[in-house]
């Protein structure tokens, strides 16, 4: 198996015997929401199709698995979210066949999505890979396979001596504990390690510092992940270290 | 004479009840060029009767008119003013039978209403009020009537973005009334025809100037650089007099020397962290004599009447010349009475500074009012405000009203920039030409008829103790703060562990590296020109036009000659001396801190993207700390500064900026008055970080660029010191620490971070290679392997059995691989193993450390290695090839 990592998306293809491009966490509409919290900007969705587009554009993928949180408003629909979300959806459709793995923001989005586009909450395996929008406990048949999840928005901050930080996204690698995933305990399946791969959001606006989401945890797949193993990258693929090595150097140096 | 018995009777009566026999000469210039309908800017010291040569005249037009109210609009910048001045024109009013009223914030509803049906002849009133005025139908209606505008401490106004606002607002005035009489009430200022300009935009006025300067008695006194010291000497001072004014420069000198004088019981405190009534009780036992001295900031300059003013004290240099004459000229407060004031200087610095500012003083060189032009901030504002007030009105309608003001005389388009800004964001609507109010719009306004930033407090919650610590500004909090921040507060450390609505909570930390930015807003900057002066007396060492006493003189020359005992070198107007300090580079430049400001920060981008370290930076208004690692000395500093080309500063600077604390919250508070953000916005949704690349390239940005370069620093004063450089008619020496060098307190500053993001990429990756653990395995006696990292890794490397270079560096779980490469016939596969040991061997003999870092990386075997060497890459580009290999590989290995 080969990753691409995309920088523009940021997005991920994931080639086997497919090329799947995964993008998670668009969030169309957060201009709405933003709106009535008192941050009123112009709609993005145009530059954010665009990317995903020129993302398609370059990797001439077999599918386009969006990971989860199309939308943004919950528990209604917006009118932005009506005016935008059919428009862009056909855009991807008329390029490459779409599916999604709906995420907690999206009640609501069957409406703009065709039959057959929308897979299970709990995940599904294409081609050897897991996907899921990462608010639930993940389906069992996702055991043993790399998983790869949204919901999470993982930023980056680095920092160096004199403390002034880099924040960008990026993605996190670490191993999963099954049993605490609640994966049946079976024993024939040949199960190579479950281990999840946090995709950032392709929502420039939303982001998530990596180091909370370890420390305090709160879906079941960072619950369950062990961050000892863990590793981190940026989102053109960047490696840089395990969690650990992102903590603040500023207080590490002399403590 | 003649001009006063020309008056209505009525006020000719009330001039003789106010017990003044004959008028001032301020009044009998200005009076009669004031009937005769002139536009008139009044420049004259406080207490000189300014308020009654404008008023006087507009009583006795007033007696002949009719009006239906708001004949006259009497506009001061304080609410505090408006209580005085209201005192003070009531009685006037009551005998001349007209009516008065005061609107402002604190205006109860009962009598705004009462205002609405009944409008006051004379309505004393603030900037924003008058904004407020505009948005009723009602109120609107009576401001057709207005005849006189009268704008007292107009150079208080004309320097900032209220000013601004104000002279839009005129226009839109006058778009009800016609043209009306405008009269300004100015203090001394550099620059009186502009000030005028400012009141009256492109229409005839006059100005009528009395001199300040030569009723001014002013000397500057030295009492050691002690507090305790200085403290005495103010109590000696204020014992002397029957009553003093004490100003200081900052709350924290108020409150301490307070407390110092405290025990004496004749003196109070005045500034504005106390509560009004504190303040007005406090004004009030000064006027009646209960207490002879006053300790007070700034709130105490302008002119609220307290009554007889013997001398007033300066404690330190007042910074600029405007503010020692304003504040000296608080003193005697009767016509034609010379002004005493005393300077007490509180170090070198202080002393040369407080000596050039009183030279300046006495021979009229006060600065000039900056006047803010083309604030696009401000012109979104109106342009909201003239939309709600019109419900639609053309864009050139738009262009016209405005461009009647100074401020916004010469706009270019900005007028269409800003209205495209504000479409985008949704608070007006374009159609064709037309610009017509949003629904946010009118919400907008009532929440922004000010152009005063009002600044939210944050509180601060220990997580440990579970107790509050303090309050924080917001714009410190929207620049800065973070999870996982660390910053000072009340004298701690402490860490962001959360952000929530108002509230930040933290821990203590342990230890954080560099400075912390803080805002702490009462610094007054010493304008270049003065700074210039003491570089210049500096040089010449003559004293003599600046008549020191005794004690002063000695400090200063002690002061100097011990600066040549130790052959250090005194910096100057035509001398920059650069000194190597223990942690980084103290430039000695006299430019005052808004030239320093922009210097400081060019020196720090470049020096930083040079040797891509984070570079700290703290100034004043004759030097520049440079904050460096110890490899970067005053000799590199040195070589930047004299190849620094003038024209290239701006450029460089908005580089600069962009990432800084203090720009994002400039934009923040933009983009706030542009109304892109609503003043009560829930910033946590979205980084700041976020927030600034969303305005990045428009009109917003412009304008936090624009003020930033304006107000906070001065581009064109460094970039005269910078070809004063070049020109070689300034030296750049080199010199030792020096006691002047190191003289003053810093405050902490902002940090430029390194260019390029990359850069603190690369420092993880450098640490985490060093860190790296790696197997040595020799590969000529094969009898040698060893465990270590690669910072351990002696340079060069050699068996220690053999002697031989030739060693493998093998990642921990290669281990198993020496064993194959020394196994005796071996097939294939083992062949291969062995021979890939030798080639990495091989690269780590030729390429030394470099072979043994690139060779730790992930999934860099021989062949990417000395691909990497190939390319002879160094420092930071080696890195950088390292980096690129590791992408590499974990977008094709395996085991995804």
């Amino acid at each position: 198996m080969r990753l691409d990592f995309l920088e523009t998306g940021p997005a991920l293809l994931v080639e086997e015997n497919l090329r799947v491009l995964v993008a998670g966490d668009l969030h169309l509409g957060i201009e709405s929401d933003l709106s009535r919290h008192g941050l009123h900007i112009r709609s993005r969705s145009r530059q954010r199709k665009e990317r995903l587009l020129s993302c398609i554009e370059s990797s001439s993928p077999d599918l386009l698995v969006l990971l989860g949180d199309v939308k943004h408003n919950v528990p209604l629909t917006s009118r932005q979210e009506f005016q935008e979300l059919p428009g862009i959806l056909d855009a991807l459709r008329s390029r490459v066949p779409i599916t999604l793995v709906p995420g907690n923001h999206d009640p609501g989005i069957e409406k703009f999505f065709h039959e057959g586009e929308i897979l299970s909450k709990t995940g599904a395996l294409i081609d050897g890979v897991g996907y899921i929008h990462g608010h639930t406990y993940p389906d069992p048949s996702l055991q043993g396979h790399l998983i790869i999840a949204g919901h999470h928005h993982p930023m980056i901050s680095i920092r160096d001596e004199v403390g002034c930080a880099l924040r960008a996204p990026g993605y996190l690698l670490a191993g999963v504990d099954d049993v605490c995933l609640q994966f049946p305990a079976s024993s024939e399946r040949e199960t190579g390690e479950t281990r999840v791969l946090f995709i950032p959001a392709l929502n420039e606006l939303a982001g998530y510092d990596i180091i909370r989401t370890a420390k305090e945890p709160f879906s079941p797949l960072s619950r369950c992940m062990k961050t000892e193993q863990s590793e981190v990258f940026l989102a053109d693929g960047t490696f840089i270290g395990p969690l650990g090595s992102l903590e603040d150097h500023g207080d590490a140096d002399g403590a | 004479m003649e001009t006063q018995t020309a008056l209505d009777r009525r006020v000719q009566d009330c001039i003789r009840a106010r017990g003044f026999s004959r008028l001032s000469e301020i009044q009998e210039k200005a009076i009669p060029l004031v009937r005769e309908g002139r536009n008139l800017l009044l420049v004259a010291p406080t207490g000189t009767g300014k308020t009654e040569s404008a008023m006087i005249p507009v009583f006795d037009a007033m007696m002949s008119k009719t009006g239906g109210g708001f004949c006259t609009l009497y506009i001061t910048p304080l609410r505090s003013l408006n209580r005085d001045m209201l005192q003070r024109l009531e009685w006037w009013c009551r005998e001349l039978g007209l009516r008065v009223g005061v609107r402002h914030g604190d205006t109860t509803q009962t009598e705004r209403r009462k205002q609405a049906l009944h409008p006051p002849d004379l309505l004393i009133t603030t900037p924003e009020t008058l904004q407020a005025l505009f948005m009723g139908k009602v109120l609107r209606k009576h401001l057709a009537n207005v005849r006189y505008v009268v704008i007292d401490e107009i150079h208080e106004l004309a320097g900032s973005k209220r000013g601004a606002q104000l002279a839009v607002a005129l226009e839109r005035l006058r778009e009800y009334s016609g043209e009306f009489q405008r009269i300004g009430l100015s203090a001394t200022v550099g620059n009186p025809e502009e000030v005028g300009r400012f009141l009256c935009g492109a229409r005839d006025f006059s100005i009528v100037c009395v001199p300040v300067t030569k009723h001014l008695e002013i000397s500057v006194d030295f009492a050691g650089d002690s507090f305790e010291k200085q403290a005495a000497w103010v109590s000696r001072a204020v014992g002397r007099h029957e009553s003093t004014l004490v100003f200081v420069n900052t709350r924290v000198t108020a409150e301490a020397l307070g407390h110092k004088l405290y025990h004496r019981g004749d003196v109070e405190v005045h500034h504005g962290s106390l509560s009004k009534d504190v303040r007005i009780e406090a004004e009030e036992r000064f006027r009646s004599g209960s207490v002879r001295a006053l300790i007070s900031t700034s709130s105490m300059e302008l002119g609220i009447d307290i009554g007889r003013i013997e001398h007033v004290v300066q404690f330190g240099s007042p910074r600029e010349v405007a503010r020692l004459v304003q504040r000296v000229g608080r003193a005697g407060h009767q016509m034609d009475a010379v002004s005493r004031g005393t300077v007490l200087a509180t170090g070198f610095d202080d002393l040369l500074e407080s000596l050039v500012i009183a030279r300046r003083a006495k021979a009229g060189q006060v600065e000039d009012v900056n006047i803010p032009l083309n604030a696009a901030d401000v012109l979104a504002n109106q342009v909201a405000a003239l939309a709600v007030e019109y419900r639609e009105l053309s864009r050139q309608r738009i262009r016209d009203i405005v461009g009647r003001s100074y401020p916004f005389a010469v706009a270019g388009n900005l007028v269409d920039e800003v209205c495209t800004q504000m479409a985008e964001h949704g608070l007006i609507r374009i159609e064709g030409d037309m610009v017509r109010s949003g629904g946010r719009s009118r919400r907008y306004l009532s929440s922004n008829l000010s152009m005063i930033h009002d600044e939210r407090k944050v509180v601060v919650f220990d997580m440990v103790a579970r107790k509050t610590v303090g309050t924080l500004d917001e714009s410190f909090v929207v620049g800065f703060v973070h999870t996982g921040a660390v910053f000072i507060t009340k004298g701690q450390l402490w860490r962001v562990l959360d952000i929530e609505e108002g509230r930040i909570i933290v821990e203590p930390a342990k230890k954080a590296k560099g400075e912390l930015p803080s805002w702490e807003g009462e610094q007054i900057p010493v304008p270049f020109s003065v700074a210039r002066e003491v570089g210049s007396l500096r040089r010449s060492r003559d004293f003599s036009p600046y008549h020191p006493g005794e004690r002063p003189l000695e400090f200063a020359s002690r002061f100097l000659v011990e600066m040549d005992r130790n052959r250090t070198k005194v910096p100057h107007d035509t001398l920059i001396t650069l000194e190597n300090a223990p942690e980084g580079v103290v430039c000695n430049v006299c430019a005052g801190h808004k030239a320093n400001e922009a210097l400081a920060r060019v020196l720090s981008i470049l020096l930083s993207a040079r040797y891509g370290t984070t570079v700290g930076i703290e100034i004043d208004a004759y030097r520049i700390y440079l904050r460096l690692p110890s490899s970067v000395k005053a000799a590199d500093v040195r070589e930047i500064l004299c190849s620094l080309d003038p024209a290239h500063l701006e450029g460089i600077l908005q580089l600069a900026m962009k990432r800084t604390a203090l720009f994002k919250w400039k934009m923040v508070q933009v983009a706030k008055k542009f109304g892109a953000i609503d003043p009560d916005a829930d910033y946590e949704r979205i980084s700041t970080h976020r927030l600034v690349e969303i305005f990045d390239g428009t009109v917003v940005q412009k304008e936090a660029y624009r003020e930033l370069f304006s107000v906070y620093m001065d581009v064109p004063a460094a970039a005269r010191i910078v070809s004063l450089v070049r020109d070689g008619a300034i030296d750049v020496v080199v010199s030792p620490l020096s006691i002047l060098g190191a003289e003053g307190l810093f405050a902490s500053r902002d940090q430029i971070s390194p260019p390029a993001a990359d850069q603190a990429v690369i420092g993880t990756l450098k640490r985490r290679l060093e860190q790296q653990e790696i197997i040595l395995a020799c590969m000529h006696c094969r009898n040698w392997k060893s465990r270590t990292t690669v910072s351990r890794v002696p340079e060069p490397l050699r068996c220690p059995f053999c002697g031989a270079g030739l060693v493998a560096v093998l990642k921990p779980w290669e281990e198993p691989l020496i064993a194959i490469a020394k196994k005796k016939g071996k097939n294939d596969e083992e062949r291969a193993v062995a021979q890939r040991l030798l080639r990495n061997a091989n690269i780590v003999l030729s390429g030394g450390k470099k072979a043994v870092t690139a060779l730790a990386a992930r999934g860099v075997g021989p062949e990417n290695a000395s691909r990497i060497l190939s390319t002879l890459a160094e420092g930071d580009g080696f890195y950088r090839e390292i980096i690129r290999a590791e992408r590499n590989y974990i977008r094709t290995r395996r085991f995804w």
